[in-house]
């Protein structure tokens, strides 16, 4: 227990507490979040809670069963993370801080356990199997009564390691839930496997006895088995969709390469230590330490984790790296901008933690609703045995077992969460985070996309629209400026410089006939041409054009100083998918609605361009909300796309919203889902993925209510024998966990 | 078939020193990696640690 102490202490280390707690200094709390062990049932999520709400300076804690996570938010003047620690020990599960390997290595080893548990458990159910066969095909009289015992007794001794070791965490569990005056899913289970037990060891040992002359150790070990597999199988799928959310929060590199003096002289340092304007060495295969600007040196970096982009994106000198990208192209030096929890990873990373602990509403009613499901269910056994005691005594504990065991909800408890978070996890494989799990049971019934057109349905670089002579000059001349214009525009990385360049191509040859160009910043270029005269390409209102005069609206203007000659206009160009996503949109049956703050005339021109019916343009953010509000009151269910500061309200408004990952902190803070991909296409499959997580729902629900109905009444009538019960039970929950994991699969 | 009554204890006895000594070889970490171990003559920077003076003596 002292290395226990030990690590116990190391969590109340400011520098470790930081790692799985955020702070908030001024109001006084504190807000940890901690991967549990040893956590068997929905019921489970409730005892811990209920455990750390009983310490002084806890104001609540929230478990996610189906991730294994907990949230604390506490006082640190009244607790410590410590004392919290030992609370969810005291209270019989396991508790470590949310961090990297540790909690990793702990759901290894939880698992390795239980599958430990579930060999011992089968190999010993096979001996008993063979023990307790010669009663069953001898004939009547042929088998020695002493024989019969000494095969009983052995079958007693073979049962002991699985009544003691396999089938222990049903015990610590039944009896946890029980000092706490609630009545946890394995409190039937541990009450069967004990009834049994203790009957079939009284007619062993005292045949003819109070409990008769049957002996249950076949049926006793195989349920164990039985129930053992489905945990086993159901734990592991829970781990895999944990393992697929949480391997975001894993690629954050530890350890930067920094370069401390003009001769590249280089020293390692905690990632902690680097500080905004640092230069780092980024070797081959490393990730990137923190966001920044590529220094020196062409790369490409494999940003997927971050936006499930699979293909590597080059990046060349100037070109802006995220943290967590892996470098994979050749060394390159960065200059570190943002570090820490600043960076965006550090930011998807929060987004995925507090996804992980929300819990479904869905989730908290099965809760509510186990406590008295379960007292029905000792109640119908004890009746059940009550009953059949008066007919025939000697069934009468084998059909409360079986009863106790088939009725156990296990199946029901599952068929929601399994299937949120394997969808959760498939999502985010697509770079689909969602920030409420609830989100996706509301998505499946949206029938309206609404769609900001600035920055989601265009892209944040310019296109090339027109130019305009503002002289007299015929069409030959005002090409042979464009020409020039683009020419003199190649010497800039200016997003407007770089469309330009893009639209007339054949400039780039000629850029070497302007000389002494220099960037003048906010404002544009200014050069001199071969006869020595000083042009300038840039803002309309730097080339002098006042508002009023003719395309002063235009974003760029050239001509030499003082006398400008020609106005550039520039128009947005459609995401790449935008067309695609509205025709996958439109085949779910979605009806559109483009919203904007732009003039009428350019929103509906786009909206046309989509083949979109509805658009609503020149909209101040609050009549946004107005069109939102009155589709809402239609009965129409919408979601929202958008990513800037002015669609906040609107987002939050929305009943499912989606936010771009390079928008407005605050859109993303309102959003229910983040689209890290920045992929239109990835709202449709959203929508689909929600469709089916419902449809599976559904199923699951219909399923177990079918397995109880059928199970429960030939359990009653005596039909059912325990193994048989334990058989059903398992395969229930596995059927349920299986069917959650088909979602898993949709790519 | 007397010698029943002193099979059956025997396997029963026999059957939980089995799952015992597995137990032990399990926890040992034993079948913690179990490809390395068929790998490790083709990794390169064991060979120091593995071979034995008098080996290196021979070569």
């Amino acid at each position: 227990m002292s290395t226990l102490a030990a690590a116990a202490g190391v969590v109340d280390d400011p520098v470790e507490l930081a790692r799985f707690t955020r702070i908030d200094g001024a109001r006084g709390l504190a807000e940890s979040s901690l991967q549990l062990s040893g956590l068997h049932c929905a019921a489970c999520a409730g005892q811990i809670e209920a455990a750390l709400a009983a310490v002084d300076g806890v104001l609540d804690a929230e478990v996610s069963y189906a991730a294994s996570r907990v949230r604390v938010r506490w006082q640190p003047q009244r607790t410590r993370a410590s004392t919290l620690v030992a609370a969810i020990h005291r209270a019989g599960y396991g508790a470590v801080p949310d961090t990297a390997a540790q909690a990793r290595a702990m759901r290894a080893a939880e698992q390795r356990q239980l599958l430990w548990r579930l060999f011992v458990a089968v190999f010993c159910a096979m001996q008993v199997m063979m023990l307790a066969t010669p009663v069953y095909v001898a004939d009547a009289g042929s088998l020695a009564p002493d024989l019969e015992q000494l095969l009983q007794r052995s079958a007693w001794m073979l049962t002991l390691p699985v009544l003691l070791f396999s089938a222990a965490p049903f015990f610590v569990s039944a009896w946890s839930s029980l000092r706490q005056r609630r009545l946890g899913m394995d409190v039937p289970v541990a009450l069967g496997v004990a009834v049994a037990f203790v009957a079939s060891s009284g007619a062993a040992f005292d045949p003819g006895g109070v409990f008769g002359r049957e002996v249950y150790f076949d049926s006793l070990t195989m349920f164990v088995s039985f129930l053992l597999a489905g945990r086993w199988l159901e734990l592991r799928a829970r781990h895999a969709a944990t393992d697929a959310i949480e391997r975001l929060g894993f690629a954050a590199p530890r350890q930067a390469w920094r370069i401390v003096d003009a001769h590249g002289r280089i020293e390692a340092v905690s990632v902690e230590r680097l500080v905004a304007g640092d230069r780092v060495r980024v070797p081959l295969g490393e990730a990137f330490p923190g966001d920044g600007v590529l220094e020196d040196g062409s790369t490409q970096a494999d940003e997927s984790l971050l936006t499930g982009e699979s293909t590597p994106v080059p990046k060349s000198v100037g070109d802006s790296v995220v943290a967590g990208s892996m470098n994979l192209g050749a060394p390159v030096i960065a200059r570190i901008e943002r570090t820490g929890a600043d960076t965006r990873f550090e930011q998807i990373a929060a987004l995925m933690r507090e996804a992980l602990t929300c819990r479904p509403e869905t989730t908290r009613l099965a809760d509510r609703i186990a406590g008295p499901f379960l007292a029905a269910v000792l109640l119908l056994a004890l009746g059940a045995a009550l009953v059949w005691w008066t007919i025939d005594p000697s069934r009468a504990i084998w059909v409360a077992v079986s009863v106790l065991i088939v009725t156990c909800p296990c199946a029901l408890s599952l068929a929601a969460p399994s299937a949120l978070l394997a969808a959760t996890a498939a999502l985010a494989r697509r770079g689909v985070l969602l920030r409420r799990v609830d989100a996706l049971e509301t998505l499946a019934r949206v029938d309206h996309v609404m769609l900001d057109k600035t920055g989601t349905l265009t892209q944040p670089r310019p296109q090339w629209r027109a130019t305009h002579a503002l002289d007299a000059c015929d069409e030959a001349g005002r090409r042979q400026r464009t020409l020039d214009a683009a020419a003199l525009a190649c010497w800039s990385t200016h997003p407007l410089a770089r469309a330009l360049v893009e639209a007339v191509p054949e400039a780039a040859a000629q850029a070497a006939r302007w000389h002494e160009v220099h960037e003048v910043r906010g404002h544009g270029l200014e050069a001199l041409d071969a006869a020595g005269q000083r042009w300038r390409l840039g803002s309309s209102r730097w080339l002098g054009l006042a508002p009023g005069d003719a395309h002063a609206e235009a974003a760029l203007a050239f001509g030499p100083v003082g006398q400008p000659l020609l106005a550039i206009e520039f128009d947005e160009s459609l995401r790449d998918d935008a067309l695609a996503s509205v025709v996958a949109l439109r085949a779910q049956g979605i009806a559109l609605t483009v919203l904007s703050g732009d003039e009428a005339t350019r929103v509906s021109r786009l909206a046309a361009r989509l083949g979109i019916d509805h658009a609503v343009a020149g909209a101040a953010p609050e009549r946004k909300l107005d069109a939102l509000r009155r589709l809402q009151s239609d009965g129409h269910v919408v979601a929202m796309v958008g990513d800037g500061v002015n669609d906040a309200p609107v987002l939050a408004q929305a009943d499912v919203s989606f936010a771009l990952v390079h928008g407005a902190q605050i859109a993303r803070a309102a959003a229910d889902a983040v689209l890290l991909s920045a992929r239109l296409q990835d709202i449709a499959h959203a929508l689909h993925v929600a469709r089916r997580t419902v449809r599976v729902i559904r199923q699951n629900l219909v399923w177990a209510a079918l397995y109880n109905a059928a199970c429960v009444p030939l359990a009653l009538a005596g039909l059912l024998p325990p193994w048989a019960a334990g058989l059903g039970m398992a395969a229930s929950s596995v059927f349920v966990v299986g069917n959650a994991m088909r979602l898993a699969r949709i790519a | 078939m007397d010698i029943l009554y002193l099979l059956i204890p025997l396997s029963s006895v026999l059957v939980l020193g089995i799952v015992g000594v597995f137990a032990w070889a399990l926890h040992r970490g034993q079948f913690d990696d179990i490809e390395r171990e068929g790998e490790r003559i083709l990794d390169e920077t064991q060979v120091a640690s593995v071979s034995t003076p008098e080996q290196s003596r021979n070569v």
